[in-house]
This record gives structure tokens, C-alpha cells and sequence, in this order.
């Protein structure tokens, strides 16, 4: 998956947005499922799926894993561009 | 009007009022009975004339087709209707001078008016019962637009606060998931360079002796990497944020003092990544980090000292009871290490390599038990001489029982003398019925007696020691730990310290 793809799916699109928007955020996969409205299974596969592309950063610990938005300046100001075209997600 | 946050409240209703679906729907339902019916919302309690003929010509075709003097004149009929509308704070009717009819009614909401909302073309002679349920309705959506207008701002108000709220709950929860220091210091600093937006994030612990502070980690994003230093109490940044005890901020650093009772460390963040100069609001959030930071620090030093403690006080008693006969129950550091080096091999989580360790020391620690003239008999023991040695894991337990940081040691020390094939004591299991523990410290005991001088038997060789358990594997031990037994004894630093005890350093 590369984040053009990742736009293309409403879930995915919905996390990207909760990060860009709160981008001093770092939440557990249940915390960003009540934020954007999802069930938790789907949205934990696709923390882990942007995790891969490098747009979110996983903080592993043994009882829960923390994800927080990228820090690459370039690569959020891209972002927030594709957020734009991509309008509001359903 | 003055920008007071209650006109801007009124203003925001005001424009939700005029997108309101039910309004619309009011509207197209009364105008079905007054028709035909042209609507108009005004806003403000005094508006302007313009913006009264603005509104009005937008909403009425006969003012639309009407020669400019009369929309002037009807402009300030209107204008008269609103007034006397405000001060008697109900519906007001209106005849124009092109004989038309229409209404006003003003808009209140908590005894202060802010609006208007009107309607021309109506007809003459509509009930004064319909404009009584007219004005009822309107209240309703004025109330309910107003309700939604309330939630609406609380959502915006608490959301991110509530998103801010889950963020410190999930820093606590990944900082206090470890009690391991190596492990937790790198976690907080990522976790402060992420909530922060920073490039760069140091911690730094205290050494109060010498009045320096001594550099933990530091995780650095740019490409060009600062060195970790140490840094005088007093000095620079950090330096000056442990010796004031508040947090220092520059535009582009924030130093945040790790305070217990006294401050034990610092935690130091460079260089936003918008390029945007520290706040005091960033300052405050650091100062939440850090409370929640130094507790996670201190828990974490709290319990290396209670393992300190504990393994001190292991090798303590396994020093007294070593007093009986000296090398019988204080195994060779190396034979504890070539255990723990089997655990990691075989991917032991943290606590299991401390009960194995825990374990390798007072594995024998039973033997106290038995007589010494049977533990040091150089012939064939009898069958009640045996059954005396085969009672010493069990007796081992009992020394251990009341240690209850020993707990998770007692099966690798009741099983270490089982066997893979069953024939093992005191229980006879087999294969994966041993704790996996008991199976590792099988083989290093074993291993460790038969290189180690006995009584009752000829002192073996490193090599004759290896090629035995290697024989015996499947049989007397489980062939993965004599796998990675033979592997984590090759290693040089393992065989260096083992020669090294078993021959002196030459």
C-alpha cells in the first residue's frame, strides 16, 4: 500500500485526517476507533498499514501499542495536499 | 454593535437559525395558509436601513419591480414595524403603501432580542390563532436551532480536549508497561518528541555526587546528530532547568525538569518541526509529561534496587549454606550465565530469565538437607541414601517458600532433576511436562557436575563434559537445550569465564 491507495479507502482516509488534524496526538487503536467513528478490528489493521508506509509511528509496548502521526515535515505537508483533493471521507 | 462574545454567539445562531431545515419547513407550511407568503430573517436588535432593504428587496418581488422612491418608503415602514416589534417583544402586523400585508416577529433568545424574522404578500385577513401557532413554532426552532448551536460548540470545545485527554492516558499507559530503565528513558524521549512535534529530545538523570548530569538518550530526527554530553548542574539549558527546578524554554528549546522529591533529571527537547518557537502551553504539556515521566523513572529504579536486593539476598543464603561445605550450593558465576544465555537463546521473556537466574543459584540449596557423608560418599549410595538425595529439590522449595519473589523459581528448582524420557525424579515427567526452565537447568547442573571436582566421581573435561550431553540428549535432557547448550558454550566470552574459574586465571 502507498498513500495514494491508502486515500482510496474511507477508513484509512479517516485516520489520516484525525492525525493531520491532531498531529500531537498519540492513541491506542481502540482511542482512534471511538475518534473516527470505526470498529476497532478494521482500524487496527489499517494503523498498521500506514505504520508500513511510514505515515504513522507504532510505540510498542507489552499491554498496548501507541500511534502517533510522522514527524517528516515534507511528507505531512503532502499530505495535508492529498487531504484537500480527497475531500471530507463518508 | 461591539464584537462582545455574546453578539458572536448571536451572530453564529443567527446563521444557523437561517440554514435551520425546520425554519424552512415553518416557512413553506404557514406560507401554504397566510399565502402567498415572502420571507425575511434580519439580524441585529437595530439594523441599519440598508441592510433592512438589502434583506427585504432579496425576499419580496414587489419590492423588486417597485420604483426606487417606493422602496425607500417601504424600507422605512419596515424599519418602524421592527422597531415597535422590539419594544413590545411579539408579532407585529403591517399594511405598506402598496396595501400589501405582512408580519414581523422577533427573534429572543434568553430575553435579548437579535433578530427579525418577517413575511410580506400574506394575505389580509389571516386569524390572529394561525400567528399565535406561527410564533409558538417559531420559539420551538429558535430554542431547538439553539440547543444544536450549544452542542455544536461543546463538541468543538471538548474534542480536542478529550483527544489530548487519551493522549496522556496512552503515554501513561506505553511508560509504565516497563520497568526496565534501558528500555524506558528511549520511550519517553520518543514519546516526548512525538506529543511535542520536535526534532530532537535528551533525557538526562542526575548524579548528585558530582553535581552533573549524566546523558541517558537522546533521540535525534535530523541528519545531522548531536553527541550526547554531560552538562554541569547550573549550565546551559538543562543544567539551569535542574538547578531552578522550573522548566527553561527558549524559542527553540525546552528543558523540563524530572522533579521526585528532589529533581532527578531533565528532559530537554530541541527544535520544533514547523519551526515554530516553544509555547507556554508546550510547556505546560512537558510539565504533565514529566510528572507522569519521573514516576514511570522511579518505579523503574525502585525495582532494579529490589532486584538488586533480592539477588543479594539469594547469594547471601546460598553463601551460608555454602559455609557447610564449601562449592557444594554456590554454583561458578559462569554456570548462571551459560543458563541465562540458553533462556535468551530460547527467547525467555524478561521474567523468566530472572526466575532462571534466580533458580541457578539456589537450584542444590536442598542438598542442606542431606547428610554430608552422603553427599561427599565416594561409592554406591543405598536406596535410603538415594532416596535422601533425590528429596533435596523438594527441600530446596521449602528453603525458598516464604521468599515470594522466588515464586516463579520454585518449578525450574523442584524439576531440575527430571528427565526428557520420564526417568527422571521426583515426579517422573517427561518431554514438555518439565518446565522449560527445569529443562535448561538440567543440562547446566548436569554439565556443571561433571566438570566441577565430586567425590563420587572422576572430574570430566570441558570436551568429555560436552560429548556426554551430547549423548544424552534426547534421552536424560531435551535435544533444543542441548542444541543451544553446545552453541552458548562455544561462545568466547562464556568459555573464558568458565576457564577462568574452573582453573584460575592464568
Amino acid at each position: 500500500m502507498d498513500l495514494n491507495k491508502a486515500l482510496e479507502s474511507n477508513i484509512h482516509l479517516k485516520i489520516l485526517k484525525f492525525f493531520h488534524e491532531n498531529q500531537a496526538s498519540i492513541d491506542t487503536p481502540r482511542g482512534v476507533a471511538t475518534w473516527i467513528g470505526e470498529e476497532r478490528s478494521k482500524v487496527k489493521k489499517a494503523l498498521e498499514d500506514l505504520v508500513a508506509i511510514k505515515i504513522l509511528c507504532a510505540h510498542r509496548a507489552t499491554s498496548t501499542t501507541g500511534y502517533s502521526y510522522t514527524n517528516d515535515a515534507k511528507l505531512i505537508s503532502r499530505i495535508g495536499r492529498l487531504l484537500k483533493k480527497a475531500g471530507e471521507p463518508k | 454593535m461591539e464584537e462582545t462574545p455574546n453578539h458572536i454567539y448571536q451572530k453564529e445562531l443567527f446563521d444557523r437559525l437561517k440554514k435551520s431545515l425546520s425554519l424552512k419547513r415553518e416557512e413553506e407550511c404557514f406560507g401554504c395558509i397566510i399565502k402567498p407568503a415572502f420571507w425575511w430573517l434580519i439580524w441585529k436588535e437595530r439594523p441599519k436601513l440598508s441592510e433592512v432593504e438589502k434583506q427585504v428587496t432579496a425576499a419580496c418581488p414587489c419590492m423588486k419591480k417597485a420604483a426606487t422612491r417606493n422602496v425607500g418608503r417601504c424600507t422605512k415602514n419596515i424599519a418602524e414595524v421592527l422597531k415597535r416589534a422590539a419594544e413590545e417583544k411579539k408579532l407585529v402586523r403591517f399594511e405598506c403603501d402598496e396595501g400589501l400585508h405582512g408580519f414581523v416577529y422577533p427573534i429572543i433568545q434568553n430575553g435579548k432580542l437579535f433578530g427579525y424574522i418577517g413575511a410580506c404578500y400574506t394575505k389580509k385577513d389571516i386569524a390572529p390563532e394561525v400567528l399565535d401557532i406561527f410564533a409558538a413554532f417559531t420559539d420551538t426552532i429558535i430554542k431547538e436551532v439553539q440547543k444544536e448551536h450549544e452542542l455544536a460548540k461543546l463538541y468543538e470545545t471538548l474534542r480536542p480536549r478529550a483527544i489530548a485527554l487519551s493522549t496522556v492516558h496512552t503515554v501513561h499507559r506505553l511508560i509504565s508497561s516497563t520497568l526496565d530503565l534501558n528500555e524506558l528513558l528511549p520511550r519517553i524521549a520518543r514519546l516526548s518528541l512525538q506529543i511535542m512535534r520536535a526534532n530532537r529530545c535528551s533525557i538526562k538523570l542526575v548524579d548528585s555526587k558530582r553535581k552533573i548530569l549524566l546523558p541517558k538518550t537522546t533521540v535525534d530526527l535530523r541528519e545531522k546528530k548531536a553527541h550526547l554530553k554531560k552538562v554541569r548542574v547550573g549550565r546551559f539549558a538543562p543544567g539551569k532547568a535542574v538547578k531552578f527546578g522550573r522548566p527553561i524554554r527558549g524559542r527553540n528549546y525546552l528543558a523540563t525538569p524530572l522533579i521526585d522529591a528532589d529533581v532527578i533529571g531533565v528532559i530537554t527537547l530541541y527544535d520544533k518541526i514547523d519551526n515554530k518557537p516553544f509555547t507556554q502551553f508546550d510547556q505546560e504539556i512537558m510539565s504533565t509529561m514529566a510528572e507522569q515521566a519521573v514516576i514511570a523513572i522511579k518505579n523503574a529504579q525502585l525495582y532494579k534496587e529490589q532486584e538488586k536486593l533480592t539477588t543479594g539476598t539469594i547469594k547471601a543464603l546460598a553463601k551460608v549454606l555454602d559455609t557447610r561445605s564449601p562449592g557444594t550450593y554456590i554454583p561458578r558465576a559462569s554456570f548462571v550465565k551459560i543458563a541465562l544465555a540458553i533462556g535468551q537463546e530460547m527467547r525467555l521473556d524478561a521474567d523468566a530469565l530472572k526466575s532462571l537466574e534466580y533458580a541457578s543459584i539456589l537450584h542444590d540449596a536442598g542438598e542442606v538437607f542431606v547428610p554430608q557423608d552422603v553427599l561427599t560418599k565416594p561409592s554406591k549410595l543405598t536406596g535410603e541414601e538415594f532416596a535422601m538425595v533425590k528429596g533435596h529439590p523438594a527441600a530446596g522449595v521449602e528453603i525458598i517458600r516464604h521468599m515470594k519473589a522466588l515464586k516463579s523459581a520454585t518449578p525450574i528448582i523442584l524439576y531440575h532433576h527430571e528427565n526428557y524420557d520420564g526417568s527422571g525424579y521426583p515426579k517422573g515427567l517427561k518431554k514438555d511436562q518439565i518446565p522449560l526452565g527445569a529443562r535448561i537447568m538440567a543440562v547446566v547442573s548436569a554439565f556443571e557436575s561433571m566438570i566441577t571436582k565430586k567425590p563420587y566421581r572422576v572430574t570430566m573435561t570441558v570436551e568429555e563434559a560436552l560429548e556426554e550431553i551430547r549423548q544424552h540428549s534426547a534421552t536424560q535432557f531435551d535435544p533444543k537445550v542441548v542444541e543451544m547448550f553446545l552453541k552458548v558454550v562455544k561462545k568466547k566470552d562464556i568459555r573464558t569465564t568458565l576457564e577462568k574459574e574452573l582453573h584460575g586465571s592464568k
